[in-house]
């Protein structure tokens, strides 16, 4: 068939999972990290409402009739993942915005008791990384429904997940490595490393048990599978994903993380490697959409 | 017994004049660029001279478990009690979920609304006991149209009668095309 | 003087969009939008009505079709004025209910963008695409002061007319003879005159009719039903099949008849004769033919019987590439099928030097198996069982002065003066012998785009001193017109009536003219007026005329209208002629009186036709079910069907050139070179290319078209069969490289 979801909706699943990332890494800092941690945790409550925000903007240029927007939000079809996951956008970002608040210095913070505050603050990070997960996962669902050969991969939700966690960390580290102002520490920019670099070895695994599992499955699977690793995709697949995607940023992490960049160079390797990983989780995105789309049954 | 609407397409009687594509065009104001129904053909298949090809018009398969209703957001895509899929278009948002869901590709984003459109089974026509436009220009009576659970209906008497096919049943879509690629010398009378 | 426009000026799309058509065309869709599931039609239907606004009942208008020649009944359903669906007529015997694509879309052809919308004379040098707008009156009075200056100063017989195959062509006709020329061209000769003269010299009928119907076994040798559709023939041969009638097909393409056919023989071009010979004498030589009808109703058998005697399947096989085994077969299972067996006149069979023998033996053929009126075979000439429809009286013709330009008959003595031989014209006109041509005028036909070498062509248009075109688009021959005269397009005029057995049929008007056109028969009429020939054509409007056609009938023509048939009561069908041959013997001519006459071979006889040299391939041209000849091009719904011509090259030929379909490839003959895509495929002979004809359009009034594809015309030789007139096409070979 003809291409109908294009770029636009390959901005929209990759900036869903950005913020969803983003959001959880800021919570399990502040849950798990306390104060040794606030930098992250702050820059990912700052960071977290706009890549969905741009998400949804770019949706709603895609429609055909934008206009009738508001009608996904008079009906809950439950057999319907973006109807389902539309609600839990809606909500996520509603959240993400009172979250961003929550975080904002104190003189900001025109309503509320600064107190109360914090206690929501916690109270919210505890619950928002539900939501967050069903926002980086459901994109996967969301194809997952639409029969199409390469979409019916029940991992696609998992690796849209994992992806989301790896770029939303990687947004942070992004940022708050970047940032005059609130820079992160070396110890919580240590440490999300780490969590960054085991996050693409699991995208890796996921990646190679779907191609597997793919591959071995119906001609008409096994051929969508083919068009990433040897077809019109492979490009792409090999050279985008897996070598600057996957390999790149996870070798450079692992120097970092090995010591093994000198001082000089720990700043721009850590925006290189990090950036890499947002390259990498966009072209996720842009061949599972894609291929997805040019794959058919026979 | 409750209706269910479906084709029967005779890929035999097919000679892949289209005659049913702008018909269709015609009759329900198809942009151009767009289609609600095709033929494709096989290719020619086999060696010069052993060659053959064949041909198989198709639309909206009006499925038991169509994926573009169930994916449909809006509830803008429905499945009407007599089986026939549509689009309410005011609900219809223009999202394509629908177009992608579908394994046949029988839906296209309307250049001029911005919403889906598909084949509606010419329910215009239906009203007033006519055939779909596709059916009644066929010059090889390749196309039928009609309720499958009629026992009365030209299609069901076909199928009763010759063996069929439908496609990608292992989609789990349950298609209500089916198509006969035996020869059939006489399409029965009936409904 | 008043404004100078271009092309691109007089068609503008805007000026469509905004009219009331387009409008109208999102009211559906629209309409639809309303449906909800539970409450089913009643819903849909006023959504319906209230898009289609409010008012109305949907009109039905019946009429005939002019997507093609074949005359299809249609019902047209109108809307507030709007054409919104054409349905074919079941009462009427052409089409039995169907509309073929081009039929379906009719609509586009009424409402698009590239009618021309008011009388144009030209503005700038010829073909320069330079128009001014002109009133009906001076575009008429300019045509004739032309057409008087041309007679006055040259005689009748410099103004050429040309009109082929349309309801009005008898009206046509009269103009031209009151006119005084004895210069008409048909496109008959770029057809399938091979078939009309030779069934014409061997059964007095040019045409004979097939009765599918009951037929048990049926060879094709260039009659491609499922492409070249003409409609109820086309339905006939689907349940011909269905019903496991034996087709045989003979084609160097894989055509889509064949691809339905039960058996397809991939024949070298120009051979069918050297098949037809040896089923001929397999039949002869096994005693499979009809004793009794042979001497009842023939003459000549004996000859026959010594012609081929040395035309044995094995020799057949060496010439036409069909195995002697198969051939025999085929001679065998024919004629034990007979008399429900035919041998297809054929249409596209016209294609070589030789294509007049084939045609004759084919018609033998049928002779030997006797399947003359016969159920399943050959049906007589159906012209004395069609009601006959009042005449209108006028003065005696004047004489036409001097002899024809494209040498009917002296020299082309077989060929009938209402066929000609428009490529000769063409070269006459070229060559000023035997005098020089000064005018041409021009009717819904497209020289420049029909008639082989399409630079020739142009080159004669542009040696006249005038040239008129009376069409509904900017045809490619209009472009190099000096006055266009608008026609209406045939879902917004009268024709006249057409008679077929004992019912009568009526094109009329369904919606009013959306432009300022007219029928052609009050163009013809205004041109004989201004001409001072009105006499000749004695009514004073379209309806007038019908009413006086429907004279010996008991219905009016408002009851005709609505009705859209009328069927002449107590039509008894007279087979007392069915075997009064209308040839010189008044038998089958086995042996042509008229052949033996010129001294000629008179029994069908193998003329070797050439081959292609080294390199080159045949280039075979033919049609596809979504087009007519050359007119349909511009129609953008057939278009989204078939979008342009390609050049179909075998396999092995693609392979070693290094093409894949969809490449540029380049075609070039003796005479011209066109650029077109490539179709790769195994279903066609490694010796030919084919490729559909009628695209590759040069005007640029026809917008969508323009340029689309190529044509042939750029690359057909201009060759003649020299006893049918018939344009050998297949004796053009081409030379195949990646461009």
């Amino acid at each position: 068939m003809e291409i109908t979801w294009g770029i636009l909706i390959v901005i929209y699943l990759f900036t869903a999972g950005v913020s969803a990332g983003a959001m959880i890494t800021s919570n399990l800092a502040l849950l798990l990290g306390g104060n040794d941690f606030e930098r992250v945790s702050r820059w990912g409550a700052f960071i977290s409402p706009f890549p969905i925000s741009l998400g949804l903007g770019v949706l709603l240029l895609d429609l055909g009739s934008p206009f009738n927007f508001y009608r996904l939000f008079m009906t809950l079809q439950v057999r319907s993942p973006m109807s389902y996951g539309s609600w839990a956008i809606l909500l996520f970002t509603l959240l993400s915005v009172v979250y961003l608040y929550l975080w904002l210095p104190q003189k900001f913070q025109i309503i509320g008791e600064t107190k109360s505050l914090e206690q929501w603050k916690k109270r919210l990070a505890k619950v928002i990384p539900f939501l967050s997960v069903g926002v980086a996962s459901y994109t996967g669902l969301l194809l997952n429904a639409a029969a199409r050969p390469l979409w019916t991969a029940p991992l696609l939700p998992v690796l849209f997940l994992v992806s989301a966690l790896s770029t939303g960390a990687a947004t942070v580290i992004l940022f708050s490595a970047l940032s005059p102002w609130q820079r992160a520490r070396h110890r919580e920019l240590q440490l999300l490393t780490k969590a960054d670099a085991l996050l693409i070895v699991l995208e890796c695994f996921i990646l190679l048990v779907m191609i597997v599992m793919g591959r071995l499955s119906s001609l008409s699977i096994a051929e969508a599978y083919g068009s990433m690793i040897y077809g019109q995709f492979a490009m792409i697949f090999w050279f985008l994903i897996v070598g600057l995607g996957l390999i790149v940023p996870f070798s450079l992490e692992y120097l970092e993380l090995k010591e093994k960049i000198s001082v000089r160079w720990t700043l721009p390797v850590t925006i290189g490697s990090s950036f890499l990983v947002l390259f990498g989780g966009f072209f996720v995105r842009y061949i599972i959409t894609f291929a997805g789309q040019w794959s058919r049954w026979f | 017994m409750t209706v269910r609407m479906g084709f029967v397409i005779i890929t035999s009687r097919c000679i892949d004049c289209d005659a049913c594509m702008v018909a269709c065009r015609a009759e329900n104001d198809v942009p151009i660029g767009k289609t609600r129904n095709w033929v494709k053909s096989s290719g020619v298949q086999g060696e010069f001279p052993k060659v053959k090809e064949v041909f198989q018009p198709g639309n909206c398969m009006h499925c038991d478990h169509p994926p573009c209703v169930s994916v449909c957001p809006t509830g803008a895509s429905q499945k009407r009690p007599d089986g026939i899929v549509i689009v309410e278009t005011s609900k219809c948002i223009g999202c394509k979920y629908c177009l992608t869901a579908c394994p046949y590709d029988a839906r296209f984003a309307n250049p001029e609304t911005g919403k889906a459109d598909k084949c509606t089974f010419c329910l215009q026509r239906l009203e007033q006991g006519l055939k779909p436009a596709c059916v009644q220009t066929c010059l090889g009576k390749s196309r039928q149209a009609g309720d499958l659970n009629d026992p009365e209906s030209v299609v069901a008497k076909l199928l009763a009668k010759y063996p069929s096919r439908q496609l990608l049943t292992y989609v789990g879509t349950g298609p209500n095309i089916y198509y006969i690629d035996d020869v059939v010398p006489e399409i029965p009378e009936g409904n | 003087m008043s404004k100078v426009y271009t092309w691109d000026q007089l068609f503008s799309r805007r000026q469509f969009i905004k009219g009331a058509a387009a409008g109208a065309a999102l009211g559906v869709s629209a309409g639809l939008g309303f449906l909800a599931p539970d409450n089913m039609f009643a819903v849909e239907h006023s959504a319906l009505k209230t898009a289609a606004n409010e008012s109305s009942e949907l009109q039905k208008v019946t009429t005939i079709c002019e997507q093609c020649v074949w005359r299809c009944g249609v019902i047209a359903k109108v809307d507030n004025g709007i054409v919104k669906k054409l349905e074919g007529n079941p009462d009427h015997p052409n089409n039995v209910g169907k509309l073929c694509p081009r039929g379906n879309a009719g609509i586009e052809t009424l409402y698009s963008p590239d009618r021309i919308k008011f009388p144009l004379i030209r503005a700038g040098a010829r073909g320069s695409g330079l128009w001014r707008r002109a009133s009906w009156d001076e575009a008429l009075t300019y045509t004739a002061d032309q057409m008087k200056k041309i007679k006055d100063k040259y005689g009748a017989k410099a103004m050429m007319f040309n009109s082929t195959d349309n309801l009005s062509q008898p009206f046509f006709e009269i103009l031209l003879k009151a006119y005084g020329s004895p210069n008409y061209g048909t496109q008959r000769s770029l057809c399938f005159n091979a078939m009309t003269t030779g069934f014409l010299y061997t059964y007095g009928v040019p045409q004979p009719g097939t009765d599918y119907k009951n037929c048990k076994y049926m060879i094709f040798a260039g009659r491609n039903l499922a492409e070249g559709i003409s409609n109820n023939e086309t339905q006939e041969m689907i349940e011909m099949i269905a019903r496991g009638t034996k087709v045989v097909v003979l084609d160097p393409r894989f055509s889509k008849t064949a691809s339905k056919a039960t058996e397809w023989l991939p024949i070298r071009p120009g051979t069918d004769s050297a098949f037809f010979l040896a089923i001929i004498n397999i039949i002869i030589k096994e005693k499979l033919f009809k004793k009794d009808f042979i001497t009842t109703y023939t003459q000549g058998f004996d000859d026959l019987v010594q012609e081929v005697k040395d035309y044995t399947p094995k020799w057949a096989e060496q010439k036409c590439e069909i195995p002697a085994a198969t051939i025999e077969r085929i001679a065998r299972e024919f004629a034990a099928a007979a008399p429900a067996a035919i041998a297809h006149p054929n249409w596209r069979t016209s294609n070589f030097k030789n294509s007049f023998q084939t045609e004759r033996a084919i018609a033998v053929l049928n002779a030997l198996i006797g399947n003359w009126a016969q159920p399943g075979g050959l049906i007589p000439d159906q012209e004395i069982n069609t009601a006959k429809l009042g005449v209108l009286s006028h003065p005696p013709f004047p004489q036409a002065q001097g002899i024809r330009l494209d040498g009917v008959p002296w020299q082309y003595p077989l060929v009938p003066l209402s066929y000609g031989v428009i490529q000769t014209m063409r070269d006459n006109i070229l060559s000023g012998k035997p005098y020089e041509a000064k005018g041409w005028l021009i009717s819904r036909q497209n020289p420049i785009l029909s008639i082989p070498e399409r630079q020739k062509t142009i080159n004669a248009f542009m040696k006249l001193d005038f040239v008129a075109v009376i069409d509904i688009q900017a045809s490619d021959t209009a472009y190099y017109a000096d006055v266009i005269l608008p026609e209406s397009s045939y879902l917004e005029r009268y024709d006249g009536l057409i008679p077929i057995g004992s019912k009568i049929f009526i094109r009329q008007p369904v919606i009013e003219p959306l432009y300022d056109t007219k029928s052609s028969l009050m163009i013809y009429k205004e041109l004989a007026d201004k001409l001072g020939l009105g006499d000749f054509l004695p009514y004073k409007d379209e309806r007038d005329l019908l009413a006086k056609q429907l004279k010996p009938f008991s219905i009016t023509l408002d009851e005709l209208e609505k009705a859209g048939h009328y069927v002449v009561p107590n039509f008894k069908k007279d087979h007392s002629k069915d075997f009064e041959f209308q040839t010189s013997s008044g038998k089958i001519e086995i042996s042509s009186s008229i052949m033996a006459q010129m001294g000629k071979k008179a029994v069908p006889a193998w003329d070797e036709p050439p081959r292609p040299p080294k390199d080159h391939y045949y280039l075979l041209t033919g049609k596809t079910a979504q087009h007519t000849q050359m007119f349909t091009q511009n129609n953008r719904w057939l278009l989204e069907v078939f979008s342009e011509n390609r050049a179909w090259l075998h396999t092995s030929v693609a392979a070693k050139l290094g093409i894949k379909t969809d490449d540029d490839v380049v075609l070039e003959s003796d005479v011209g070179k066109v650029t077109i895509k490539a179709k790769v495929t195994e279903g066609i002979r490694p010796d030919c290319i084919f490729m559909v004809g009628g695209f590759g359009h040069v005007s640029k009034g026809l917008k969508s078209a323009y340029k689309l594809g190529a044509s042939d015309s750029a690359l057909h030789k201009t060759i003649t069969d020299p006893l049918s007139g018939s344009s050998a096409l297949s004796e053009t070979f081409v030379t195949v490289s990646k461009a």
